[in-house]
């Protein structure tokens, strides 16, 4: 009887794992590289940033800072941003964090030898940072412009230790302005080579133990394509705050985060149990098994709008897509409407750009997303210089600037997305219907990410993660971040111009009004080609309560989800 | 090897000689069959449809709209273009090896132009550090093979062939074929038909090898080639000639089995993602699509059917008559 009444006692359990699935492995952990989606979700668990986005309200929040920044505008140009870091907020080693930190970690971007191409290029727009010598915890952002993301985006940065990486201080005899401003053609300084030398020797992307973070979580085993297991922290600094914000919950014991490539095989692991929560779920299975009487009593199935987009982007420094005309030609062979309808079951959103059309100030509706039209692509090939051959099996040919050029694609796309091979296998269809060969290449996720980066593609297709604050594209289209994060290798005066003053637009209209324009400019040049905007799914074990399904990346709040107490026998 | 197989073929069951035969009708016309949809049309309108249903697509759609009838025969077709060479070639290469292996132990003695032919054709194709070395290395050699019969005395080396063989054979055989083929697949990356194929006859040569070169042995003992032999014929000429002809022979149950194994393993290999590309029809490739969508039975059933009743053919072929 003893035993029996043990045996249904409401006791939940302490150390037992939240396991979550990811499609890929994030591969590298380098807060400063942010490598892809699933970095940047793991980075959260280990670091800590100004602000961070609350799952409950869908605006950004004050995390590490004790609020949101106050405002100051300095005529019409400048704008100050004040933070104060929360009193109770500390390093592992009890250390507080401090307004030097924040200053050390902005100065870190523009360290030579790091990799820092995509944060260098996203927050140069920080000036200066000023401290204040009253209180060590305060310090004024000076903003280079009065834009109205800046408020946002001045927030949204892991801050890293200085006494780590910079123990004595030495950096700070520099200002930002002047790293920011120092030629990359400059003489090496000792100072900025051993910060870098320490970072590099840190790998922080391999093993974030050495360059610990004030986040929740502390990475304790990284087996490679297989799981990350996080271990929270017994003593982390924001359980001293009262009350607790949302952007500092950290709830599971342990999060492990289960590399299963296949959905397939996913699906069944969640329908078994052995993994807890499934995001980003592919819709055909999670309609599917939402309709199951087997699953639906065990499983919550949650659906969301999201912030991604599949893309189908075009390698511009292949010259036979170097021109707009072939690319808008290739962009008239893709059936989005009908891959949305088949295999998305309609959930989810057309698009003529990287606006979401939910955000109707900025989503330029005066535009016609691209038709399929076989027919049209040929006239449109036709228009571009390029002859048909005489032999079906010649395909097209036109004379270029350095010679005679075939137009013949190579197709990439991650091996393990359904809906991917889909769009790619419907492309090649079509293409080949007009005489252009495609050639697929399904590429594993690591090889994948590589292959971009080094330009190993006449087109690809992914998805783009967005989100509803910010629409900075100067780290994946500006003509600087070609080599970088500008894996299409576009880039124009326009479109940077665009860019620049989308990033640093003064009020919301004036930023409607530009985003507009770009978005009609992409559509005209095509450097890539959005589809349409992905619903968000996720299924979960019922006992899991408080996932705050989202919009935002990545879709659910980790850090939230607790466990259903067990229903209690006794009367 | 046909030639070898077609007599045995007329005393076999005659269902499974129909059915066999109807695959390759159905792997020669499948271009020209007047089929509702061709094989890489995606009917976005009807993913994983059901047999029967709406829309004209007899036995349904897979996960991407695909036809699968269409991809059933156009599975049919790849399946005997790329097994039925694989296994000819295999057989075609094992039977020379394992013959010449049986046929002339360690003691064959070969002129140097021919091992310095071979070495640079080698270096060649594998494109080893300056490959051109390899090329005029061949060249070279061709030209002291031209030459040689003006020569008094030629310089020869001794080959072990059959340690050679056998080793080569011993080597491939410790590694799991399957492990050994995904191996090779996925070190090449992406990989062509013609490139699959040639990595199926690589892989397969050693049985057909080691069968011939154990009959070799016992034919070579025989009285009509020590009698052939002692009448002055060359040995290459009564290798070729008189004892292949009859070391052959266990291929003549092997081959069938052999095609039967290639089609389990092209089938494995297209369940597994690996090897053909993604637009080709396989029957492996459409039992895979299975697991997308799982209340779609038919994507399983019907490759499976064709699957299974291809093996049962094939290894009726190899019982004895009755």
């Amino acid at each position: 009887m003893a035993l029996l009444l043990q045996g249904c006692t409401t006791k939940r359990p302490t150390e037992r794992a939240l396991k979550i699935r990811w499609a890929h492995d994030p591969e590298n952990l380098d807060p400063l590289a942010l490598a892809n989606q699933t970095a940047i979700d793991a980075l959260y668990l280990l670091n800590c940033s100004l602000l961070q986005a609350d799952f409950t309200t869908n605006r950004f929040a004050p995390a590490l800072a004790e609020a949101l920044p106050s405002v100051r505008f300095l005529g019409d140009s400048l704008m100050q941003l004040q933070y104060t870091i929360r009193p109770e907020a500390t390093w592992d080693t009890g250390r507080p964090v401090l307004a030097t930190d924040v200053a050390f970690t902005l100065k870190l971007m523009f360290c030579p030898g790091l990799p820092t191409e995509a944060p260098s290029s996203q927050y140069r727009f920080i000036r200066e940072i000023l401290l204040d010598p009253r209180n060590p915890r305060r310090f004024t952002f000076v903003c280079t412009s009065q834009a109205v993301e800046y408020v946002q985006a001045s927030g949204d940065f892991f801050v890293l230790p200085e006494a780590v990486l910079d123990p004595r201080g030495a950096m700070r005899r520099f200002t930002l302005a002047e790293l920011q401003r120092r030629p990359a053609t400059a003489a090496p300084n000792a100072v900025l080579q051993a910060v870098a030398r320490r970072y590099t020797a840190a790998t922080p992307g391999q093993t974030p133990a050495r360059l610990p973070g004030c986040g929740p979580y502390q990475l304790v085993k990284w087996e490679k394509d297989r799981y990350l297991r996080f271990r929270r922290k017994p003593h982390w600094w924001a359980d001293r705050v009262r009350p607790r914000p949302f952007t500092l919950q950290a709830r599971p014991a342990r999060l492990d985060y289960v590399i299963v490539p296949d959905a397939a095989t996913a699906s069944l692991a969640l329908q078994r149990g052995d993994i807890d929560v499934f995001p980003q779920m592919p819709t055909r299975e999670f309609t599917r098994l939402r309709q199951a009487s087997t699953t639906r009593s065990n499983l919550n199935f949650y659906a969301t709008a999201s912030y991604d987009v599949v893309t189908v982007g075009f390698n511009t420094r292949h010259p036979a897509l170097s021109d707009a005309l072939t690319r808008q030609a290739l962009a008239h062979c893709i059936d989005a409407a009908g891959i949305l309808k088949g295999t998305e079951l309609g959930q989810g959103q057309r698009t003529v750009g990287l606006v979401s059309p939910t955000d109707r100030l900025n989503y330029n509706d005066s535009l016609a997303p691209v038709p399929f039209d076989p027919a049209g692509a040929a006239a449109l090939l036709r228009r571009a210089g390029w002859q048909r051959g005489a032999a079906a099996a010649d395909g097209w040919q036109r004379n270029g600037a350095h010679g005679p050029q075939q137009l013949r694609l190579v197709m990439r796309y991650r091996a393990d997305e359904q809906l991917f091979a889909t769009i790619a296998l419907q492309f090649q269809a079509a293409a080949a219907s007009i005489g252009v060969p495609v050639s697929l290449q399904p590429t594993e996720s690591g090889a994948f990410s590589m292959a971009l980066r080094s330009g190993e593609f006449d087109m690809y297709v992914r998805a783009l993660r967005g989100n509803p604050f910010m629409f900075n594209f100067t780290s994946f289209l500006h003509s600087q971040a070609i080599g970088a994060g500008n894996t299409l290798g576009y880039g124009s005066p326009r479109s940077d111009q665009l860019i620049e003053a989308i990033a640093a637009a003064s009020t919301v209209q004036r930023r409607a009004q530009l985003l507009r324009q770009f978005q009609a400019l992409m559509q005209q040049e095509m450097p890539l080609l959005p589809l349409f905007f992905l619903s968000n799914h996720i299924a979960a074990q019922k006992r899991l309560v408080d996932l705050h399904p989202t919009s935002l990346k990545p879709g659910f709040a980790a850090m939230a989800i607790g466990e259903a107490a067990a229903p209690s026998t006794s009367p | 090897m046909i030639a070898l197989a077609v007599p045995h073929l007329f005393r076999t069951p005659s269902w499974a000689v129909a059915w066999l035969g109807f695959l390759m009708l159905v792997a020669a016309v499948a271009p020209v069959l007047p089929l509702p949809y061709p094989p890489h049309t995606l009917d976005l309108a009807h993913i994983a449809q059901a047999p029967l249903a709406p829309g004209q697509h007899w036995l349904g759609t897979d996960a991407q709209g695909r036809d699968v009838l269409s991809l059933l025969v156009f599975g049919t077709r790849t399946a005997v273009l790329l097994t039925l060479p694989a296994a000819l070639l295999a057989a075609v290469i094992g039977a020379l090896l394992g013959s010449a292996a049986g046929f002339w132990g360690n003691r064959a003695r070969v002129d140097i132009s021919y091992g310095v032919v071979a070495v640079g054709s080698v270096w060649w194709a594998l494109r080893l550090p300056t490959p051109w070395l390899g090329g005029l290395a061949a060249a070279l050699g061709l030209a002291g093979i031209a030459t040689s019969g003006r020569r008094r005395r030629n310089v020869a080396f001794r080959l072990p062939l059959d340690a050679l063989v056998t080793g080569a054979v011993t080597a491939l055989d410790t590694v799991p074929r399957l492990v050994l083929v995904v191996a090779l697949a996925a070190g090449a990356g992406s990989i062509s038909p013609a490139g699959l194929l040639v990595l199926l006859t690589l892989t397969s040569w050693t049985t057909p090898a080691r069968l011939v070169r154990a009959q070799m042995l016992r034919i070579r003992t025989l009285p009509f080639v020590e009698a052939a032999q002692a009448a002055g014929v060359p040995a290459w000429r009564v290798w070729l000639k008189h004892s292949i002809p009859h070391a052959i022979n266990p291929l003549k149950t092997l081959f069938p089995l052999s095609l039967a194994r290639l089609l389990g393993l092209e089938s494995t290999l297209s369940f597994l993602g690996i090897g053909l590309p993604p637009e080709a029809a396989s029957w492996g490739r459409l039992m895979v699509s299975y697991r997308q969508e799982p209340s779609a039975w038919w994507l399983f059933l019907f490759p499976t059917i064709m699957l299974i009743i291809t093996i049962l053919s094939l290894n009726s072929l190899t019982r004895p008559p009755k």
